[in-house]
């Protein structure tokens, strides 16, 4: 040995053996993957399915290797099928996770939705721990399966989606209830609440459930009252609430085969060439008539019918029959109807034929005016420190107190400052929003109709 | 077996194209293995004795460089997997943790070793004060290491961002808010950095070229000049070094000590180099394999630490959701401390005046008293002056990081205070 070289030979090969095996070590952690034993189990599995030797050679050339599905559009990239190996294959329909079949996935083919846009978790991860989200610092952990409705709420809209029953629900819970009398939702609502287009994101179901039954449990100071309902709704509330996602979404995904919505109808409108005979705005043919307002002239069900076969229900029309599609037919009507109807949020459209005190009871319900005076407008939601009895008032006797007029403008303006019991204490927290704007005139008639017929007519002890 | 193969090797032409020398077997031939590697001529051939001691240095400068070697090396490789671009660098992140093969490893190795680095240069500076190593003929180089130190913090800084994580988009926010402070200039500055008022994309490539091209080569370069100022300012500071001599031409009156001028051949003053053949050892192998060892030592800390410890990552960025508190990097937290009681003072005038009084401290404390002698009795006033700018920067830096809870409230670390609720609007 060179003689440099022996009074360093210890130390040189302690670190170096050091060094050795810390690379080794570096080396096992990283080698070691969960995913890896789920394909080897796989593997396993085919072998002892095959039967002839060629379905052998062929289990055994499938690879280890991560599995991913990569979904630009969406903005996700999902590994989940690095353990989850079988979800394609029927024949493991069954079998004990994570070797099992996912049933039902026809109409949403995994190479185009992945997993996560339905399911959540984390789509880049490949520890089961990890995947499934219930880690420190993922926001998203995968959703109880009681609330999987919830997913089909991104991207449809309640009623359109048959298989979803809860979510349905939910929908008509959130409307009784008139959370947007406060919140608002999709550009429409209430402003004494936050905004509620990202909230099904940014919350938990646990949360959202614990904020329906006591809001002030988990936002200390909040004035929202407590929403009174069965469990089962408040379950169904939280999944339609968790459906608001504001997830951006690619034109394949709010395509006309996804969501027969308005916005698809117009591109429809625009592709079909209906503008070579009709006119919008003024623009267009004059072949068929103008349809700014058709829906003024015509209900739905008479526009959707037009579309199959014109003739039957306008006889005379020259109009060709197109055989569009259900879901095409679908979406140009929801077009046509939103021609007239700005105002009014896609799902809850006040009918046009009831009379004006039913139509004016469903604005009360379409703009959440039952969300602080009650479903029947008798008032009593806590609003604490107002002069009010420390509470929203009822409205059953604004008949004897306003005139039409002075209602309206109560209305249309709002009133921010509430009158206090006790100046001292802190301002009370609900006040009444302005609807200027937001109310269409018509919609204004109607309530305000129904507003002054609700004082009891008899025994007004005189 | 080794050494047999090595020698077989360096006995063919191949071999000594390469290595010229071989493993030296005479006192000249160590002499030549020193002079005649580009990697070693960095060293003289022959050092003082003292120089092999571990408390004359610590070996903290070298540790430091090493560090930077550690951050290099992995830094190429995560940037084959990296994408400076706020729709993947979050994503690049998880790859590296899940599917990319060691990659969660070598980002732990460039987290802990950029953090480590801070630190060192920081001791390093420490040790370099504390011996008078600073004092003439060694004031520039001096001003190189403050230069480096800034560098480093500078590399760690952009480094910070660029997981795109909350930690990240926060500390960064916080940390370019503090540079906004200046005044006149401070929103400009912070613009120039930024592209832009806020963090964002534009943020994110600057601070990507920032860290992988211009903050490195520019310390690439300074520690090289840093490393040969060592040389030509007379070796490791030592107490008895003498004065610079003046050189003559006059090849009969031989200089009486060795030094790094032209020789004989040119008039001027040069640093002395002091040498006395008594007090003389090799470079090789005494230094160069005590150097190797420092290598293998801090390379196998670093190892460590990334084994058992992941680097920090959070939820992705997210602009409109900040932590509470939003916390600067760590050795950024006692300005933080500092700009929560005044922004600027705290922003402006303190770290102003810090780099201002490191920059002029070996032009104003020049007398040379204590050279090469750890806290010497006659620097009594220096190094407490020293000792009290270091020790609040330490407890600033300490409260900022464990006693700063939400709204950057005090708190024992022991007992944090819970998260404050978000106010619904209701």
């Amino acid at each position: 040995m060179n003689p440099d070289l022996r009074k360093f030979y210890g130390w040189f090969t302690a670190l170096g053996l050091l060094i050795g095996v810390l690379i080794i070590a570096a080396y096992y952690k990283d080698q070691f993957r969960e995913w890896k034993n789920w394909q080897h189990a796989y593997i396993k599995q085919e072998l002892a399915r095959a039967n002839t030797p060629e379905q052998r050679a062929d289990a055994a050339r499938i690879p280890v290797e991560i599995r991913q599905i990569v979904l630009p559009e969406l903005g996700r990239v999902d590994r989940c099928t690095s353990c989850h190996v079988a979800v394609e294959d029927p024949s493991y329909a069954g079998l004990p996770m994570p070797l099992a079949y996912h049933p039902n996935h026809d109409r949403h083919p995994f190479d185009k939705f992945g997993c996560t846009i339905c399911h959540q978790g984390q789509g880049l991860a490949t520890t089961r721990e990890a995947a499934h989200g219930h880690v420190e610092h993922w926001n998203h952990p995968m959703l109880d399966m009681k609330y999987i409705q919830s997913a089909c709420g991104k991207c449809h809209l309640p009623t359109d989606v048959p298989d979803a029953p809860k979510l349905a629900r939910g929908r008509a819970v959130f409307e009784e209830t008139g959370c947007i009398g406060c919140h608002k939702l999709r550009g429409v609502g209430g402003v004494i609440g936050p905004e509620l287009d990202n909230v099904g994101a940014s919350r938990s179901p646990e949360w959202l459930l614990t904020h329906f039954k006591n809001p002030a449990a988990v936002t200390p100071g909040s004035a929202m009252p407590p929403i009174k309902a069965s469990d089962a709704d408040l379950d169904a509330l939280t999944l339609y609430v968790l459906s608001f996602t504001d997830e951006p979404l690619s034109a394949y995904y709010v395509s006309m085969k996804t969501i027969p919505g308005p916005a698809a109808g117009r591109r429809l409108f625009e592709e079909k060439g209906c503008i070579g005979c009709h006119s919008l705005g003024g623009k267009g043919g004059n072949i068929g008539p103008p349809l700014d307002e058709v829906a003024k002239r015509h209900n739905a069900q008479w526009i959707v019918g037009h579309f199959k076969n014109p003739q039957a229900v306008s006889p005379g029309s020259v109009m060709p029959q197109f055989n569009f599609t259900e879901q095409e037919t679908r979406a140009l009507t929801e077009f046509l109807l939103s021609l007239t109807d700005t105002n009014v949020i896609g799902f809850l459209k006040v009918p046009g034929a009831a009379s004006p005190l039913e139509r004016g009871k469903a604005v009360f319900k379409k703009y959440g005016c039952a969300g602080c005076h009650g479903p029947d407008a008798q008032g009593g939601v806590p609003n604490p420190n107002a002069k009010t009895a420390q509470q929203v008032p009822g409205l059953k006797f604004v008949g004897a107190g306003y005139t039409k007029d002075e209602l309206r403008k109560r209305i249309l303006n709002g009133q921010r400052e509430i009158p206090v019991m006790d100046p001292k204490k802190a301002a009370a927290p609900l006040y009444m929003p302005p609807w200027n704007g937001k109310i269409a005139e018509g919609e204004l008639n109607d309530l305000v109709e129904y507003l002054m017929s609700l004082a009891p007519k008899e025994d007004l002890g005189f | 077996m080794i050494t047999r193969l090595w020698k077989t090797f360096l006995s063919t032409r191949v071999g000594r194209s390469i290595f010229r020398v071989g493993l030296p077997q005479s006192n000249l031939e160590r002499a030549q293995v020193a002079i005649s590697s580009f990697f070693l001529h960095f060293q003289p051939a022959k050092i003082n004795q003292r120089v092999l001691e571990f408390r004359t240095t610590l070996g903290l400068g070298l540790i430091t460089l090493y560090l930077f070697l550690i951050l290099v090396g992995t830094g190429v490789l995560l940037m084959f997997y990296y994408v400076p671009a706020t729709d993947y660098a979050y994503q690049n992140m998880k790859d590296l943790e899940f599917v990319v093969t060691a990659g969660q490893v070598l980002r732990n190795m460039h987290r802990w070793s950029a953090h480590l680095m801070v630190l060192f240069v920081v001791l390093h500076m420490c040790r370099v004060f504390y011996t008078a190593a600073y004092k003439p003929p060694r004031e520039f180089n001096w001003v190189v290491g403050v230069t480096l130190l800034l560098l480093t913090l500078g590399l760690s800084f952009t480094g910070y961002l660029l997981p795109w994580d909350q930690l990240a988009f926060w500390a960064i926010t916080v940390g370019t808010s503090i540079a906004g402070y200046a005044p006149v200039i401070g929103q400009k500055l912070k613009f120039l950095f930024l592209g832009g008022h806020v963090v964002g994309e534009s943020a994110l490539i600057r601070f990507y070229v920032l860290h992988v091209i211009v903050l490195p080569i520019s310390a690439v370069l300074l520690i090289a000049v840093h490393l040969w100022r060592i040389r030509k300012d007379g070796g490791l500071a030592r107490p008895d070094q003498p004065l610079a001599t003046r050189e003559e031409f006059a090849p009969a009156q031989l200089p009486v000590t060795k030094t790094y001028g032209m020789m004989e051949l040119a008039r001027g003053t040069t640093p002395a180099v002091g040498l006395n053949p008594d007090e003389e050892v090799f470079t090789w192998p005494n230094l160069v394999f005590r150097e190797l060892l420092l290598l293998m030592a801090t390379i196998a800390v670093v190892l460590i630490l990334a084994i058992f410890w992941n680097a920090p990552l959070e939820e992705i960025a997210n602009p409109v959701h900040p932590p509470n508190p939003a916390k600067a990097p760590w050795y950024f937290l006692g300005l933080q401390e500092l700009v929560a009681y005044s922004a600027f003072w705290g922003g402006v005038i303190v770290p102003g005046l810090l780099v201002t009084a490191l920059v002029l401290l070996p032009y104003l404390d020049r007398k040379r008293r204590g050279i090469g002698v750890w806290f010497a009795r006659e620097r009594r006033v220096a190094i407490t002056l020293f000792t009290i700018c270091l020790s609040v920067a330490i407890v600033l830096t300490v409260i900022g990081t464990a006693f700063r809870g939400p709204n950057w409230g005090f708190q024992v670390p022991w007992r944090p205070a819970p998260a404050p609720q978000e106010h619904s609007g209701l």
